[in-house]
């Protein structure tokens, strides 16, 4: 993505075949006189995993729930694709290709794994054909995620927590979404299903989406995000390649310690610098 | 014939043959009783009195299978004899499984790591997987025989410390596996993780009856199993077979070991990676490799080169020990022939090589679970020597 108006100059990263599947700027969200989400910049390719890290309250949740087509901006641009897009509803960010699973996952215990996949948004036609098909394709997308669960008909009430933190992943893959946005997946899980959990993120990225992680441990983010975007009081406090960066430098731009100015940078390598003071 | 019998009765000879027989099940996981008598070298009549002896005790299970379109009887050792653990910790993955003594797999949990991880929370980590894992089978951690673990370093056996500093930061100076043996209580091994993987094929694998191997793990770093006459072979300090730290470029960059010019400086993962950083953008280890192997001509190359230079390496230690096969494995083997085919083209150029069938270079069978396996049977030494399994 070579800034239109200037040839590729030395030190220009090549541009790489894709382009953002979603793209954050500017993006501003006011309630009253609290400032949540002031000018917010963020990019998202296609078989990438960014992950959203600040303290409470630093605005990681608004930027999750404008994405999802909950709150919606009081300025700033948001592109799904490359096309901008204003979301009145939810229902507008599904059918642009968003899916969003928050931390109360939605589902219904008395009710199977398939049913909770496709809740309202249930296959219509002959009966037993719908039912069949939708058994199927609740079956290939836990495929597809490597799911540890032995049948989707088994009731949603008897899954571990992983287990249903899976079935909530699962459903964002109806309909073919571009990006996911998971809130906090790992919280308060044990460590065998956060690793399973982890594992459907992977999962998720090598089936080419783009994925917005919001998450409090830092320890499983730099395990699965390919970027970490810091928010501190709402703006953008640094942007890290995960392979590059330190833990440390993660948590001191986190607290406050470093700050960060972003420099509109080119492509999916940019990545502004980090000014210690 | 009565001449073959050494000291003791005829009750001695019995046991003895009873323990040969166990150890062979343990060691194979399940055999038939044909197989039991073909690797025991015991007469079918004489392995059938001990199976049928060892069945009425308890110690091993049958059952019946098929073997070449013929009823056979499946001898494994009874589930009740316990568990075993194997856990690679990998650069950026723990790979745990867990079987029975007989090495059937029961359980096995993959958990991605973050970059440079430390030892204490990736232990701790491990620790809380192994007894959640142990307690999905409903098992209790006082029924596990005993825990292997791979990392990518190799480690002292004097200190059971990583051997040299630099090679796994946040790593040095803890003996590994007495943390993990305190916290857990149980018999606890640990060990480089190509050693690990040279164990795991040629138990349950590519290598299995040679007794001389070389087993090389291609991944984030380069190392090397070498089994020298059926024996792994670890040298004083368990640094044998750390092909990632051999000179190849003499003016090339300093390696986190501290020495110059390094393979791993040239064909490691970040070598790789920055080498297609201003052509493809950033990319893990994992993209590029899917990517060459869906024919992206700039990762193929990449794979390619690193090939040919590992095989330069891998042909300058086999003209020095002469091992009967090359094992590859790690994630760059996942391209196959890729990496293989100039690993094979370079020691096409050592005619010591040559001789008779020449030097039969091939992809590990166990894939990414030969690391985890191999500390499985590592484990089940280490549990025989603490007499956990008699």
């Amino acid at each position: 993505m070579t800034p239109a108006g200037r040839a590729p100059q030395r030190g220009d990263v090549m541009e790489h075949e894709e382009s953002p599947l979603l793209r954050l700027s500017k993006l501003t969200k006011r309630f009253g006189a609290v400032e949540a989400v002031i000018d917010f910049d963020m990019e998202v390719f296609p078989h990438e995993v960014v992950a959203l890290v600040g303290d409470n309250a630093a605005g990681k949740s608004t930027v999750a729930h404008m994405i999802a087509g909950d709150y919606r901006p009081d300025g700033g641009v948001m592109e799904i694709d490359g096309k901008p897009v204003q979301f009145q509803h939810t229902q507008d960010a599904y059918r642009a290709g968003v899916a969003t699973v928050f931390q109360t996952l939605a589902l219904a215990d008395n009710l199977d794994v398939t049913a909770n996949i496709f809740l309202g948004r249930e296959m219509r036609g002959g009966r037993l054909l719908a039912e069949e098909r939708m058994e199927q394709l609740a079956r290939d997308y836990l495929g597809r995620l490597n799911a540890k669960i032995v049948s989707p008909r088994t009731p949603v009430a008897e899954l571990s927590a992983g287990q249903r933190q899976c079935v909530a992943i699962a459903r964002t893959l109806v309909g073919d979404p571009k990006v996911i946005v998971l809130d906090e997946p790992t919280a308060s899980l044990s460590v065998s299903q956060t690793a399973e959990v982890l594992n459907y993120i992977t999962g998720l990225r090598e089936l080419g989406l783009a994925v917005v992680l919001i998450s409090h441990s830092l320890t499983d983010v730099m395990a699965v995000a390919d970027r970490i975007e810091v928010v501190r009081h709402g703006r953008n406090n640094g942007s890290f390649d995960t392979s590059e960066v330190k833990y440390e430098d993660v948590l001191s731009a986190i607290t406050g310690a470093t700050r960060w100015t972003r420099t509109p940078r080119p492509n999916r390598q940019s990545h502004g610098t980090v000014r210690r003071g | 014939m009565a001449s073959k019998v050494g000291s003791g009765s005829q009750s001695a000879l019995r046991e003895a043959n009873a323990a040969r027989i166990v150890d062979a099940v343990r060691r194979f996981g399940s055999l038939t009783q044909v197989e039991l008598a073909e690797t025991t070298n015991l007469s079918p009549a004489t392995v059938s009195t001990i199976v049928k002896s060892l069945l009425e005790s308890g110690a091993i299970e049958t059952r019946a299978t098929v073997r070449s379109g013929r009823r056979a009887q499946l001898v494994t050792l009874a589930r009740q004899s316990g568990i075993l653990v194997g856990v690679h910790v990998g650069r950026r993955n723990v790979r745990m499984l867990v079987s029975d003594a007989s090495f059937t797999v029961l359980g096995e949990q993959n958990l991605p790591l973050r970059p440079d991880h430390l030892h204490d929370t990736t232990l701790d980590r491990v620790a809380l997987l192994i007894v959640e894992q142990v307690e999905a089978l409903g098992s209790s951690l006082d029924e596990v025989l005993g825990i292997g673990v791979g990392i990518p370093a190799p480690l002292d056996p004097a200190t059971g410390m990583i051997a040299a500093r630099g090679l796994m930061r946040g790593w040095e100076d803890v003996n590994l596996s007495s943390v993990l043996a305190a916290r857990l209580g149980r018999p606890v091994v640990v060990n480089n993780d190509a050693k690990m993987g040279l164990l795991g094929e040629a138990r349950f694998g590519a290598a299995r009856g040679f007794a001389d191997v070389m087993y090389v793990r291609s991944s984030y770093g380069t190392g090397a199993g070498i089994l020298i006459g059926g024996d792994l072979h670890h040298g004083p300090h368990g640094t044998a077979g750390e092909i990632g730290h051999m000179l190849v470029d003499p003016l090339g960059p300093i390696c986190r070991c501290g020495s110059r010019g390094c393979l791993d400086t040239v064909v490691g993962a970040t070598a790789l990676i920055d080498s297609l950083r201003t052509s493809h953008g950033p990319l893990t280890l994992g993209d590029v490799l899917r990517l060459a192997s869906e024919g992206d001509p700039g990762c193929r190359q990449v794979v390619t080169d690193a090939g040919a230079l590992i095989g330069t390496q891998i042909a300058n230690l086999a003209v020095a020990f002469d091992p009967a096969v090359v094992v590859v494995g790690g994630e760059l083997a996942t391209t196959e022939d890729l990496l293989l085919d100039p690993i094979r083209a370079a020691l096409e150029r050592r005619i010591l090589l040559q001789q008779g069938a020449g030097l039969p270079v091939i992809v590990g069978q166990l894939g990414d679970d030969a690391e985890a396996k191999g500390a499985l049977a590592a484990a089940s030494e280490i549990a025989v020597s603490m007499g956990g399994i008699r």
